[in-house]
């Protein structure tokens, strides 16, 4: 529930047209505007899903299933009738796997960077200016974090003004916390550092099959 | 000496009065000329109807040919044709008379345009289209008959007129029985001992009437070679074709974006006037060293929004450009119909075609063309089996529907999301379902094992930093 204070502050700016300078989207709106991530789990904690019109980021590092969860992302968006796009910095997704997983391929536009973060970030920028994409997914897990902070500090707040107010959610995959929108949402995803969360089927020592991997999952922001 | 006045040198304006009469006061009247069509000579000499037939020869047509030759020497030469199958074109010549002469004269203008286009056309003329039609098919040379047709094509054998019905037939799935009974009455001719159309034309009428009926006196007109409908002409396929030469070579993209704006803009008003958008742009560049640089753009949907046409050339001239400087800038558009767009308020709005098309040739132009599109699997073992393709994602209404998911309080089922991959080559899919107790981990089918932390209510959202656990199965 707003407190009176930010009501009062945001109708003020709204009456001298100053509204845009922060999010136009209330928290209503977030509410109702939202991106089933397709993870009962997740979409509970993020209540209901990724907020659209918002730039939200999952963080983890390598082996934390962000591909995993950016799979079921896919998916879920493509069940809704809603375009894909997916700008590839380092030219590491696997549409096989993807497809296995469910994805609609013919839902996806797949932008493949050979490593160059400035130009899949020019990429992003096209795809997000073009409109009519449900999901799109900036994926720069892999790139340099030096190369990251030399973008303008600017860079991430004109993305997240370009898609503000729109049905487009965007999401940055990083291996460390790098830009979201005050709407938007980090998803941090953490591997469980106690062995004995993996999960393992039969009973031989020699011969097991890793059944799967318990991860843990922190939301951070969202108003 | 007398000064004239005013007076003096202008005519007298006389008083009108009751008495006089309209052709008096005429006479003052400035002198109009009858226009040009209703002058009694001329309109003597358009009376005489004439055709003529254009057929490809011998040779077979092109495969893939969207209008033959000999279509587009008809057009030339005048805007009312007919096509008749696709090997046979009629053209009224009536007018081309006063421009360029006689019958004979046209028939050798005509045979020459066919010889500037390489292509094998026979050519008629006579006072009839169905004449002239049996002319083109018996005459390998220009076959001209300015006078009277029955007795141009009376020598004719009955072969001629078994290939104008199938000219007629052509395209006609359903004119096949029409056909074979027309072929009949012909046979039926040659069993009465008949080897030309002359002979058709001498029986009497009233007993071929009796014996073959309407039908058999039509084939004694189409022997006399009377036309028994009027030409009709076709409404013919506009060229969208604008060309611009430059007063000095251009070098650079930026100036040509001007040109481009220039020529494409009176096309899509002329696309948008036909209800047509473009399939293709064909974009030809006349360069300084006389050299031509042809760039075809075949576009994923029909678009006639010019500045869309613009940024797809000039972003396909920037992956392509041309060696040397332009000269002569000629666009021409395969025109197609128009596209009807029918939203609906169920589905989500899809990026529209142009939006697309401009999005894919510049990401093309960033990161190359092969690198951007929908990947699909090609059925191959090798790790890498895909290719891209141009992304077009098909509205909602083609895909099935949404499969949908049981409620939170519903997970203590087995997931029934799970599903054994149909080869050993496929993996299974990975699944997460919340477990029964959010505290603890129970065990369900394959993969389907997780816990959870602490989760939110549902339809708020989850305390910031409220952790939680998913199991990432491991395929």
């Amino acid at each position: 529930m707003p407190s009176a204070l930010r009501v009062e502050l945001e109708s003020l700016l709204r009456h001298r047209q100053l509204d845009r300078t922060l999010t136009t989207n209330t928290w209503a709106d977030i509410s109702r505007d939202v991106a089933a991530t397709g993870l009962e789990i997740l979409d509970e904690q993020l209540g209901g899903g990724i907020a659209r019109g918002h730039l939200s980021e999952l963080v983890g590092p390598r082996s934390s299933g962000r591909t995993t969860v950016v799979c079921r992302m896919f998916r879920a968006a493509a069940n809704r009738g809603e375009a894909i796009a997916f700008i590839d910095t380092c030219d590491r997704f696997d549409p096989a796997s993807a497809a296995a997983s469910g994805v609609d391929l013919s839902k996806l536009l797949w932008v493949r960077e050979r490593g160059d973060a400035s130009r899949a970030l020019k990429a992003m920028n096209l795809v997000l200016q073009a409109g009519g994409f449900g999901l799109v997914v900036f994926d720069v897990a892999d790139v340099a974090p030096i190369a990251l902070r030399q973008f303008p500090y600017t860079t991430w707040m004109r993305i997240a003004r370009v898609i503000e107010g729109s049905q487009t959610a965007a999401v940055v995959i990083a291996a460390e916390r790098t830009a979201r929108s005050p709407g938007g949402v980090t998803i941090a995803l953490e591997p469980a550092t106690d062995a004995s969360r993996a999960q393992w089927s039969g009973a031989a020592d020699r011969a097991r099959f890793l059944r799967g991997i318990e991860l843990r999952t922190r939301v951070i922001g969202g108003r | 000496m007398r000064i004239p006045s005013y007076d003096d040198l202008t005519r007298p304006i006389p008083d009108i009065s009751a008495r006089e009469t309209f052709d008096e006061i005429a006479k003052f009247l400035p002198r109009v000329d009858p226009p040009p069509e209703v002058r009694p000579a001329a309109k003597a000499a358009d009376t005489c109807e004439l055709y003529a037939c254009l057929r490809h020869g011998p040779t077979t047509l092109p495969l893939h040919s969207q209008t033959p030759p000999h279509f587009l020497i008809a057009r030339d030469f005048s805007p009312r044709i007919e096509r008749h199958g696709t090997a046979c074109v009629v053209l009224d010549v009536s007018g081309l008379g006063r421009l360029l002469g006689t019958p004979q004269t046209i028939g050798a203008e005509l045979a020459r345009a066919g010889a500037a286009a390489g292509a094998d056309v026979r050519i008629a003329i006579a006072r009839s289209q169905t004449a002239a039609r049996l002319l083109s098919i018996a005459h390998p040379g220009p076959a001209i008959a300015a006078g009277e047709c029955a007795a141009a094509v009376a020598w004719l054998p009955l072969e001629t007129l078994r290939v104008l019905i199938e000219d007629d037939a052509a395209g006609d799935g359903k004119a096949t029985a029409r056909v074979k009974a027309a072929v009949d009455r012909l046979d039926t001719f040659r069993r009465w001992g008949l080897t030309t159309l002359g002979e058709i034309a001498a029986l009497p009428s009233t007993e071929l009437s009796e014996r073959m009926g309407p039908q058999g006196l039509a084939l004694q007109q189409c022997a006399c070679g009377i036309d028994r409908v009027p030409l009709v002409p076709d409404p013919g396929v506009p060229r969208f074709l604008q060309s611009m030469e430059l007063e000095w070579p251009i070098d650079a993209l930026e100036p040509l974006s001007f040109v481009f704006a220039r020529l494409l803009e009176p096309l899509s008003l002329a696309l948008e006037r036909a209800d047509r958008g473009a399939a293709a742009l064909r974009l030809e560049l006349r360069l300084v060293d006389r050299t031509t640089h042809t760039r075809v753009l075949q576009l994923p949907a029909a678009m006639r929004d010019a500045k869309v046409l613009r940024t797809l050339l000039l972003l396909d001239l920037e992956s392509h450009p041309p060696s040397a400087s332009i000269d002569i800038v000629t666009i021409e558009i395969d025109p197609v119909p128009g596209r009807i767009v029918q939203y609906s308020l169920l589905e989500r709005a899809l990026p529209s075609p142009e939006t697309l098309a401009t999005l894919t040739a510049r990401l093309g132009a960033l990161v190359g063309d092969s690198r951007c599109g929908s990947p699909v699997l090609l059925d191959t073992w090798r790790p890498d089996g895909f290719e891209m393709t141009r992304f077009a994602p098909a509205s909602s209404s083609q895909l099935p529907a949404p499969s949908f998911q049981l409620p939170a309080s519903s997970c203590q089922l087995p997931a029934p999301s799970f599903q054994l991959p149909a080869s050993s080559s496929q993996l299974p899919a990975p699944s997460f379902q919340l477990p029964a107790s959010s505290s603890s981990s129970t065990s369900g089918t394959l993969g389907t094992l997780g816990t959870l932390g602490t989760p939110g209510t549902p339809g708020t959202p989850g305390t910031p930093g409220t952790p939680g656990t998913l199991l990432l199965p491991w395929r």
